[in-house]
């Protein structure tokens, strides 16, 4: 029988284009010590560091995590770096998550960045070589796909893009403060990838996110009410193969059902009060609510149409702006899985949403292919 | 035996080279099938799957995604990566294992350091604001490691010169080595210094290699496995990255690791070190308290192999080898992380 | 909620880095490039599925079994486009690209997999849409290389196929190509 595993501290930094005011390590520790603090730990406290972030080319450092071991009191512990991508701000959590369950450790710091202003992602995703796609080329052919094969109105991904921005007035850690969009400077900015255009997608920014990890006894007795990991789950599927279905992938599928299984849940559309899911390009909120069946085949823009997902709304998603209002890519993922966790708690200020007792976390990552999900409670099982 | 008690059950390792025509995951689909062959395992049971590998040694962002069609990842699978040496993979393999809702995993490793200058590529891996921009490479680290090794009188250049001799005997049993002959010592200690007090032979050669592993638990480790290596401790510890904030001459991290995976300093049949500059040997026989005529490196090591990210995952395989086969009841494996030694693991294994 | 003050900001320092990587071509893509520079397209098939990959790999990643030159099969310089985005570069060290350019993935005729990030020429950005039927346009034999092709699969053809243009022949069926997206 596994231990249960508590999140009893959330860190994050103020994302920005370029937090020039600190280095990499100063970014970190922003993130780790804000979580430690909420977690009324010490660096001493901490038994195990889990720390994860997108390809190393990015900032041009070989596993930078060898060199901030010192920034985050890793000497004579353990230290693992994951790397899976988009998805590995979830995974680093899961990671995280395993060594509580498994008793190996009572206390686990996860944290997960990038400082995208000390490299140049576009050139990351390039691979150094031209004619590059960024991350919107990759996935524009999949949301045409979408919208060709649903029908559904060509406003929905503006929809999401305004909705998640009005969001993050309400984060004060969100990068993009847009108080102005509305659907028509969405719908006027520029075209990036066709059908993407400019407002439509997320921002680059720096940032980490850091969350402590504890088990039962030490998650009861916290000061302040803990988030209950209920379920996790990660799932991989080949990138490319004859027949893959990139817009509704099997793993994303899998993943979820495998945490709903877990979690006791059987209606995903009733039985989860919010959900922080990745959507760095605003269709993904539709794709994804079918993706995980939690909107039928078809039913996913409808469902962004109707105002359900708004944070008023029978099925609020991103409250706290999502990707698309911040996205220091590799701390993304954790993001989703920090707000998740916010939301149960009863502590994501001014963007709670109110009774959530149960929410979903979700990140994704290469060709959409890689999957990591939890479903996080406000009691324990 | 507990329910948690977790064994290596299936292995494969490709021979390291110094240049493999083939591409990284062409390395790893065939050993991948014959690890799982091995453990009479079907890839479709298997219950989590973790690689390691370093997209800047493979050559580019996101290089590890290619790796993954050697999982056999369609229909989807249960997987995760690590950016580490596959021993780490292992290590989070194991920790999965424990949740106690899957009884089997596969693990590997893999790199092909071939294609890049490692004096060009590692330097990136040090600190990015104080220590890259200086231009300090890893042979240099290496080289002022072995010269404190030298000033504390803890060794000699003889002793490095006797670990190279050594571990290139060894590696004549070896079918996987790459390097491995009998050298004198006197004929070793005439060569030049490379990076004083280092000689092209206390470097590790260039290699091209992948590894796989195949773990199981409790009751399926037996039904695979006719003689399970179990995995009685493993532990892994990271010291500070600034090289002159620590000693280099001792490995306390390793030390710490070995406490932590229940090694009581006790004999052992066999134990693989990742040392792979000459004088981390001694190094970790000190920090392993090993006594002089311990079994050390019968497969070489790395001075013999050293396909960077699977290395460690080797030493793995080459202790449990051993056990599976019944030449050795209890092993030590050790791989490590970073430069001069700053991460290490250790794993203790034992035969019924 | 206040705003975060910016301090000063601190000293940034430039560290340029050029790596170098060389590799050679695997033995089946030194025979795939061959085989480009010769006018033809060549995959693996599997000998379990059947499945055609463009290049081969050496193994189907499906079956996990190997796949050799005796599974070298031909396929068609035609094809159907299965899924398109039209580019706009931004500015990187190393861009070539200034203007918004087509990655479109084709599915040539014979092939299970598709060629991706093709360029499709001769048709308004507008007009273009899955289904079109394209063929190849190859550079002329002597202006043929093996440059374009690596073991990291970036860029498949680059070197000897400059683009696809449409062939003038009706729509492919969705079912041809809606399995095909990627």
């Amino acid at each position: 029988m596994a231990e249960q595993c508590a999140v009893i501290g959330i860190g994050q930094t103020h994302h920005k284009k370029k937090r020039a005011d600190v280095s990499i390590p100063g970014l970190l520790r922003e993130a780790a010590t804000r979580a430690l603090e909420d977690a009324e730990c010490t660096w001493a406290d901490i038994d195990a560091v889990v720390i994860g972030k997108a390809p190393d080319a990015f900032e041009g450092i070989v596993q930078p995590e060898l060199f901030l071991a010192d920034a985050l009191g890793g000497a004579g512990k353990p230290m693992l770096r994951v790397h899976t991508a988009g998805s590995v701000g979830g995974s680093t959590f899961i990671v995280g998550a395993h060594l509580i369950e498994s008793r190996i450790h009572e206390r686990v710091l996860a944290i997960a960045w990038e400082k995208q202003s000390e490299g140049n992602a576009q050139w990351g995703l390039a691979g150094g070589r031209g004619r590059g796609i960024g991350a919107g080329g990759a996935f524009a052919p999949w949301i045409r796909a979408y919208i060709e094969k649903t029908g559904a109105p060509e406003y929905i991904g503006w929809q999401v893009a305004v909705k998640d921005r009005l969001n993050a007035l309400k984060n004060p850690y969100a990068h993009l403060h847009l108080p102005d969009i509305t659907i028509e400077t969405v719908k006027e900015s520029a075209m990036l990838w066709d059908p993407l255009r400019f407002l439509e997608s997320c921002p680059s920014s720096d940032g980490a996110c850091a969350v402590v990890l504890t088990n039962e006894a030490n998650g009861k007795k916290a000061a302040k009410p803990a988030a209950w990991v209920a379920a996790t789950a990660v799932k991989s599927e080949l990138g490319q193969f004859p027949g893959r279905d990139p817009v509704r992938p099997q793993a994303g599928v899998e993943c979820a059902h495998d945490v709903y299984t877990q979690a006791g849940i059987g209606v995903p559309r009733q039985e989860i009060d919010v959900a922080e899911i990745y959507v760095p390009f605003s269709w993904y909120e539709p794709m994804w609510l079918e993706g995980h069946d939690i909107a039928g085949p078809g039913e996913g823009w409808k469902m962004v149409e109707s105002g359900d997902t708004e944070m008023t709304g029978s099925f609020p998603v991103n409250a706290s702006g999502g990707v698309l209002s911040s996205n220091p890519i590799g701390a993304s993922g954790m993001l989703r899985f920090a707000e998740a966790a916010l939301q149960v708690r009863g502590l994501a200020g001014e963007h709670q949403v109110d009774g959530a007792r149960t929410a979903l976390a979700q990140a994704y990552g290469g060709a959409a292919q890689y999957f990591a999900m939890a479903i996080l409670r406000n009691h324990p099982a | 035996m507990a329910a948690t008690d977790i064994a290596v059950v299936g292995y494969a390792q490709t021979p390291s080279v110094r240049m493999a025509r083939e591409s990284e995951v062409q390395l790893l689909v065939p050993i991948v099938s014959e690890a799982l062959a091995r453990a009479g395992l079907d890839r479709r049971e298997v219950g989590f799957t973790c690689a390691g590998s370093c997209d800047y040694l493979t050559g580019g962002p996101f290089a590890f995604v290619s790796n993954l069609e050697a999982a056999g990842a369609w229909p989807p699978i249960s997987e995760s990566h690590v950016e580490m040496d596959g021993a780490w993979a292992l290590y989070e393999a194991w920790v999965r294992l424990q949740h106690g809702d899957i009884d089997t995993a596969l693990v590997f490793g893999s790199g092909k350091s071939s294609p890049s200058k490692p004096e060009e590529m590692w330097a990136q891996q040090l600190d990015p604001y104080y220590l890259a921009p200086l231009g300090v490479d890893p042979a240099s680290l290496a080289g002022i490691q072995a010269r404190a090794l030298l000033d504390s009188g803890k060794a000699t250049e003889r002793d490095f010169a006797e670990v190279v001799a050594r571990n290139r005997r060894n590696a004549k049993n070896n079918p996987n080595a790459q390097v491995a002959g009998d050298y004198s010592v006197e004929a070793l200690l005439e060569a030049p210094y490379v990076r004083a007090p280092l000689r092209a032979h206390d470097f590790p050669p260039i290699s091209d290699g992948a590894v796989a592993v195949v773990l199981a638990r409790g009751d399926r480790a037996r039904a695979l496995c006719d003689r399970p290596a179990w995995i009685r401790g493993l532990d892994h510890r990271i010291e500070v990255h600034q090289p002159g904030m620590r000693d280099l001459t001792s490995s306390t991290s390793t030390t710490l690791a070995a406490r932590k995976a229940g090694y009581d300093g006790g004999p052992l049949d066999v134990i693989e070190l990742s040392s792979t500059f000459s004088p981390q040997e001694l190094i970790l026989r000190e920090a392993l308290g090993l006594a002089a005529d311990a079994n050390v490196n019968p497969s070489g090591g790395a001075l013999a192999a050293n396909p960077v990210m699977a290395t460690g995952l080797v030493r793995i395989v080459e202790v449990a080898q051993r056990i599976v086969e019944g030449s050795a009841h209890s092993g030590l494996a050790h791989a490590t992380g970073g430069q001069v030694l700053q991460h290490n693991l250790v794993c203790l294994m034992e035969g019924d | 909620m206040t705003d975060v003050t910016t301090p000063k900001e601190n000293l940034v320092m430039n560290h340029l880095v050029s790596l170098t990587y060389s590799e050679e071509l695997t033995p089946i893509l030194e025979r795939y490039v061959d085989a480009l520079i010769d006018g033809r397209i060549v995959g693996h098939k599997c000998p379990q599925c059947g499945r055609v990959y463009v290049p081969g790999k050496g193994y189907c990643p499906i079956c996990v079994v190997p796949t050799t030159d005796k599974d070298e099969v031909e396929v068609s310089d035609h094809g159907t486009v299965t899924g398109f985005t039209i580019i706009t570069p931004v500015a990187y060290y190393g861009q070539t690209e200034t203007e918004p350019f087509v990655y479109a993935s084709v599915l040539l005729d014979g092939s299970s997999g598709n060629l991706g990030g093709q360029d499709i020429v001769g048709v308004p950005h507008d007009q273009l849409h899955s289904g079109m039927r394209v063929r190849a346009v190859w550079k002329p034999p002597a202006e043929r290389s093996a440059e374009g092709v690596s073991n990291r699969g970036w860029g498949s053809v680059a070197s000897v196929i400059d683009a696809f243009e449409w062939t003038g022949e009706p729509d492919a069926d969705r079912s041809v190509y809606e399995e095909h997206i990627f």
